[in-house]
């Protein structure tokens, strides 16, 4: 999967000198509990050019939804809490204190969602067209009948088959894939800046997740809309994005193009999570596949030092464990969360001394 | 939204079910004779705005004497006193007309006749002459019936006593010594003997008295012919099922009780539906204060009992010339019931809508609809309340069957209806007469709204295995 996606992987745009999109600095979402303040997404900052595709990648609960729905400001307000360096901007307003008027005339005509259940994202009393006249009725001033085409264009674009007839159905009548291309044709059809697709094909077979990816990356060149890509499954990132930002535990550890992230990984994390794919080849052949000892730690009893150190085989046991490592440009000349990254051979035996079993090594402590 | 509802799966499911589907056949037939008094008291409510006459005059209908007091209707019977008795009212009243001075009235029809309606039953239209003539007939067959009657009377009474005795006797007999016993039934061959000649009497008087009985009551045929054609349809409509202790049609009063009912329902239904919607689906939806002062005014009302309830409403519309008027304002003499039950259940209706609520608004497409960019009430009304409408439907025929029910209790403890008739009025009325075999009164109202609350119940249960989401397979 992996290999077969890197060959599709589009060449990455040149934003070097461009305007971004949409831009993130500081975010950081707190939630209050009972068990007190939890804070989910950690200081992320990044920009998303036009024309691109971000992934974010982590595994569950490392804060990839969180980020997407701050910037969507879809959490419940009453226990959510925004950091106060917190900037989302977008065509110059900062998202993050915008206010709830602002709020609805971006969502969904600047910048759309797509969720990651196809079976309960979708109103199951009202017919694919009225949702899709709805979305279109609020945003844009076409009249009845424009809107009837555009939606029907729109199901066309997503190659729906037989769209005229789809637009009188009901979600009940379709299957997964059929749903997720109507959650992308509703979200595209204000011709947003900004899609944000939270893991769109997790819920749905391997054989329509590749139509979709295929789909969201034709429509990507068409509309050139910017798409953040919420996934955990590298192979989707290969297939799809141009740059790759890593998370862990509401943190970036990790940022950069998808081909360099593949081959040059610097972080400890970033190598294990591309190790644990499954692989066709010789080399891995009766092995047992690779996989990252323990859990992602609780977020309401951090370590103090760097949050992936317990399940880490390069820690040093000590500047790991008490101080936390900052978002640095790394050896490959990209930001990496790491005392120690990995990438060039020099640095990289200094480390591997103390142990390759953390758990061992904490049972002697 | 109906029109969704009724493809979806659900529906088609609730349609495979026989069963409910002739209930639901049942209920539409309640409905269209509903409707149809309705339209009727529209028609005539627009006629008399408009200075015209009412033509149907329904709820004037369940008012009138149709019939002598609690004459049966079809599989009760009649003592012969109780024959006699009827042509007796039927003579009383009309010689009250007959006495007045008839010849010198301009028109009697009008002046005087007219009282003597019945319905649709009318005194004969022919000349007067002709008229006082059968009236002269109809006279002297009633006297002759009634010396007839109370002879029949005496000699029942005479028998009735002479055989008491014997039957005395007959029992002192068993216990008593031989010399006693010889005694006794000397004296029970006496009675015997005594009784022979009165028994024969009576068998004389009695067929004297039937055949006389027939005389008069064709006399007074002759006089107040039977309708026919269409008014006889109407008439035996009325009559069929007997008449009240006022003489008023029971079968009129049990089916217009139809739309007493529906309205109750409908009203009340309709409003604790609305109420719970709006209130349950608010508080789960945006929470905090609001929830919680939904749960307040829930928990509040709901430790209120609502007969409690009514009888404090009652006892403050007492007097008031608009809601406690029945005789001119009979509509809004309901507006209390409506109250009361409105406010009493609506809760049950809100608690259920706001667990649905707290389940949905956690799903996607409502997380979906925010991201497109609606507001928090759109979404609420057009997002949330549309798919929480199988619970409104079943709670609407819950709650509609529920307010029927509670109006038949309420009004049989004389906090109800009142002013027009109802199914709980009647069985108030009718309760006393039970003994006496009189059972047309309580057993049409209790017979109507038995079958109303079946069909109700089972349309509601396929209509819950149908939509209920816990219950779809």
């Amino acid at each position: 999967m992996t290999d077969h996606g890197m060959t599709m992987t589009k060449a990455r745009p040149e934003h070097a000198g461009g305007e971004p999109v949409l831009s993130v600095r500081h975010l950081t979402t707190s939630f209050r509990t009972d068990a007190g303040s939890v804070t989910a997404v950690d200081d992320v900052s990044f920009d998303l050019m036009q024309g691109e595709t971000l992934g974010i990648v982590g595994e569950s609960g490392c804060g990839k939804t969180v980020t997407s729905k701050s910037i969507m400001r879809l959490l419940p307000d009453h226990v959510t809490t925004y950091g106060r360096e917190t900037e989302v901007m977008f065509e110059g307003v900062n998202l993050a204190r915008a206010s709830a008027r602002h709020m609805r005339s971006v969502r969904g005509d600047k910048i759309a969602m797509i969720f990651q259940e196809p079976m309960t994202s979708l109103n199951p009393v009202f017919t694919i067209g009225w949702q899709l006249d709805e979305a279109l009725k609020y945003h844009t001033d076409l009249g009845r009948r424009e809107r009837r085409d555009r939606g029907i264009e729109m199901l066309r674009l997503v190659e729906i088959p037989n769209p005229e007839e789809r637009y009188k159905e009901y979600p009940h009548q379709l299957s997964g894939g059929m749903r997720q291309r109507v959650m992308i044709a509703i979200a595209l059809c204000c011709e947003p800046d900004v899609l944000i697709a939270d893991e769109p094909t997790t819920a749905l077979d391997v054989t329509i997740q590749a139509q979709i990816l295929d789909l969201m990356n034709g429509l990507k060149e068409k509309l050139s809309t910017a798409i953040m890509l919420i996934t955990h499954d590298l192979g989707v990132v290969a297939q799809v994005c141009d740059r790759v930002m890593v998370m862990y535990a509401g943190r970036v550890i990790e940022e950069g193009p998808v081909i360099e992230i593949f081959h040059r990984a610097q972080h400890p994390y970033t190598k294990a999570l591309l190790e644990s794919i499954p692989k066709r080849g010789n080399k891995t052949r009766g092995k047992k596949l690779a996989t990252i000892p323990g859990i992602v730690p609780s977020l309401t009893n951090l370590p103090p030092g760097c949050r992936f150190e317990d399940r880490c085989p390069f820690s040093d046991g000590t500047r790991c464990r008490t101080e936390e490592p900052a978002l640095e440009q790394g050896p490959d000349d990209r930001p990496v969360r790491c005392h120690y990254p990995l990438g060039s051979d020099r640095e990289r035996p200094a480390r591997v001394t103390v142990s390759a079993e953390p758990t061992a090594q904490e049972a002697q402590d | 939204m109906i029109r969704r509802l009724l493809r979806s799966r659900g529906m088609v499911k609730f349609r495979r079910n026989r069963l409910a589907l002739f209930a639901s056949g049942v209920i539409g037939l309640y409905a269209a004779i509903f409707v149809a008094i309705i339209g009727m008291e529209i028609y005539d409510g627009i006629a008399q705005a408009v200075g015209g006459e009412a033509k149907f005059s329904l709820r004037e209908g369940t008012r009138i004497r149709v019939l002598p007091r609690q004459t049966p209707g079809f599989l009760e019977s009649q003592t012969p006193s109780e024959r006699y008795n009827d042509i007796r009212w039927h003579h009383q009243r009309m010689e009250r007309i007959f006495d007045r001075d008839l010849e010198s009235m301009d028109d009697p029809w009008v002046q005087a006749f007219n009282e003597l309606d019945l319905a649709e039953r009318k005194l004969q239209r022919a000349e007067l002459g002709e008229i006082l003539a059968r009236w002269e007939a109809f006279d002297e067959a009633f006297l002759v019936l009634d010396d007839l009657y109370l002879e029949r009377d005496d000699m029942l009474d005479l028998v009735g006593s002479i055989r008491d005795e014997i039957a005395d006797l007959r029992g002192d007999l068993r216990g008593a010594e031989a010399s006693e016993a010889e005694e006794i039934r000397g004296e029970i061959a006496a009675l015997e003997e005594e009784l022979a000649p009165e028994v024969e009497y009576l068998a004389e008087v009695e067929p004297e008295f039937f055949a006389q009985e027939e005389i008069a009551r064709g006399a007074l045929l002759e006089l107040m012919p039977m309708p026919t054609g269409w008014e006889g349809v109407k008439y035996g409509f009325r009559t069929f099922l007997g008449s009240d202790v006022s003489g008023r049609s029971i079968a009129c009063r049990a089916f217009y009780s139809i739309k007493v009912a529906f309205q109750i329902g409908f009203v009340v239904a309709g409003i604790s539906v609305l109420i719970g919607t709006v209130l349950g689906a608010a508080g789960a939806f945006y929470a905090g204060w609001v929830d919680a002062i939904v749960m307040w005014l829930v928990t509040t009302l709901s430790s209120v009992p609502y007969l409690v309830l009514l009888v404090v409403l009652a006892y403050m519309f007492t007097g008031s010339t608009l809601f406690d008027n029945p005789r001119e304002y009979p509509e809004l003499q309901l507006v209390k019931l409506y109250t009361a039950m409105g406010l009493a259940f609506w809760i049950g209706t809100a608690r259920v809508i706001r667990g649905e609520v707290m389940k949905i608004k956690e799903l996607e497409y409502v997380q979906a609809a925010t991201a497109i960019g609606f507001g928090r009430v759109y979404i609420l009304l057009r997002h949330v309340v549309p798919n929480t409408a199988h619970i409104m439907f079943i709670n609407f025929s819950l709650l509609f069957i529920g307010a029927i029910k509670s109006e038949v209790i309420l009004s049989f403890l004389g906090l109800g209806v009142s002013g027009q008739p109802s199914w709980g009025t009647m069985i108030s009325l009718a309760k006393d007469d039970l003994s006496n075999y009189f059972f047309w009164e309580i057993g049409s109202a209790s017979f109507l709204l038995f079958v109303l609350v079946l069909a109700f119940n089972i349309v509601s249960d396929a209509l819950q295995d149908a939509f209920d989401p816990r219950h779809v397979s």
